[in-house]
């Protein structure tokens, strides 16, 4: 029995100490290749619109309920870049805030109106709605560096 | 007591031993994420608010030193980010952030502490975690399944399914259904 129990507890050290080494990874993490920098892609969003993008930068809010979206900021001060991902898919733990974190997902563009819904031809020509354009990343994975 | 019957009591009663504590996660989770709009269910938020002197809007290299000699969190701290022109964020190691005004000096700690048992609870509801959990719940759901079809037979009579049961079952179903159209239409 005490035999056991050293064994037990020699083993959660051991897991706990390989859990805390490690970088975290959600969802399908990053693939090899070039990070973007989100000021060249934010300076360019045209040409970068429905392309699978890299980026990188520190963790700077997370969606406060379901952990669905971080801010990643920008090599350009004041300027950050959501990472959004399928709710309930990947969760962000509000821990990482802080934290460097590089992200993979398709570059897309939002058309919403002020209450949120999505901005069809007809808002667009409408004189009552007033559409904006949100920049976001649609993520697939995520590496958050201890 | 028929067979059959005495199948339902033996499965509904051992399933039903087992299933008290995950159905007590469950259900508390459930209440506590089904108000996700009006609370964070997996965080308390704490705000703490001071003031430092002041370190104007400079350029960050030149402020942040000061910032952080003037913050004297005493504690390590993970990384800073230029928000704007006037805020400077601080992100100390326990995953609060620091907003600091750099024209007025106020200083704005965000906290966000995991509650107690309440966090765990919706860890495993929404199955956060995947991997086993998502074995358990399957479990979990097919034990439901069976208690909800054995609980039927469970009782005969003017109580059972031929009487005042069968009337709360129909209520019980047509719940669902009613909203499900309403929602449609």
């Amino acid at each position: 029995m005490r035999k056991t129990v050293i064994v037990a507890l020699a083993l959660i050290i051991a897991l706990t100490g390989t859990a805390v080494a490690k970088d975290k990874v959600y969802g399908k993490g990053v693939s090899d290749g070039d990070v973007t920098p989100i000021s060249t892609i934010m300076d360019h969003k045209d040409d970068f619109q429905g392309k699978t993008v890299r980026i990188s930068g520190t963790a700077v809010a997370v969606c406060s309920h379901r952990g669905c979206w971080v801010d990643i900021s920008s090599d350009r001060e004041g300027e950050t870049l959501r990472l959004k991902v399928e709710d309930g898919v990947i969760v962000f733990p509000k821990s990482i805030v802080g934290k460097p974190i590089t992200a993979e997902g398709v570059f897309t563009a939002n058309h919403v109106t002020e209450d949120n819904h999505i901005c069809s031809r007809e808002h667009e020509g409408g004189e009552e709605v007033t559409c904006t354009t949100y920049y976001q990343v649609t993520g697939t994975g995520a590496v958050v560096r201890k | 007591m028929g067979t059959f019957r005495k199948v339902c009591r033996w499965l509904h009663r051992e399933l039903g031993f087992f299933a008290v504590g995950l159905t007590l996660v469950y259900a508390i989770s459930g209440i506590a994420v089904n108000h996700v709009h009006h609370w964070d269910p997996n965080h308390a938020k704490t705000v703490e608010t001071r003031s430092i002197e002041a370190p104007g809007p400079g350029p960050t290299d030149e402020v942040e030193p000061l910032v952080l000699e003037r913050l004297a969190l005493g504690e390590p701290v993970r990384s800073t980010w230029r928000q704007s022109a006037t805020v400077l964020q601080v992100f100390p190691e326990d995953g609060s952030t620091v907003d600091v005004d750099l024209t007025t000096g106020e200083v704005r700690r965000t906290s966000h502490s995991p509650r107690p048992l309440l966090f765990d609870m919706n860890f495993m509801h929404l199955n956060t975690g995947k991997g086993f959990w998502t074995v358990a719940g399957d479990v979990y759901a097919s034990i439901l399944i069976v208690l909800a079809l054995s609980g039927i037979f469970l009782v005969k009579g003017r109580k059972g399914l031929a009487g005042r049961g069968g009337v709360l079952m129909v209520l019980g179903v047509l719940l669902p259904v009613i909203y499900a159209v309403a929602m449609r239409g």
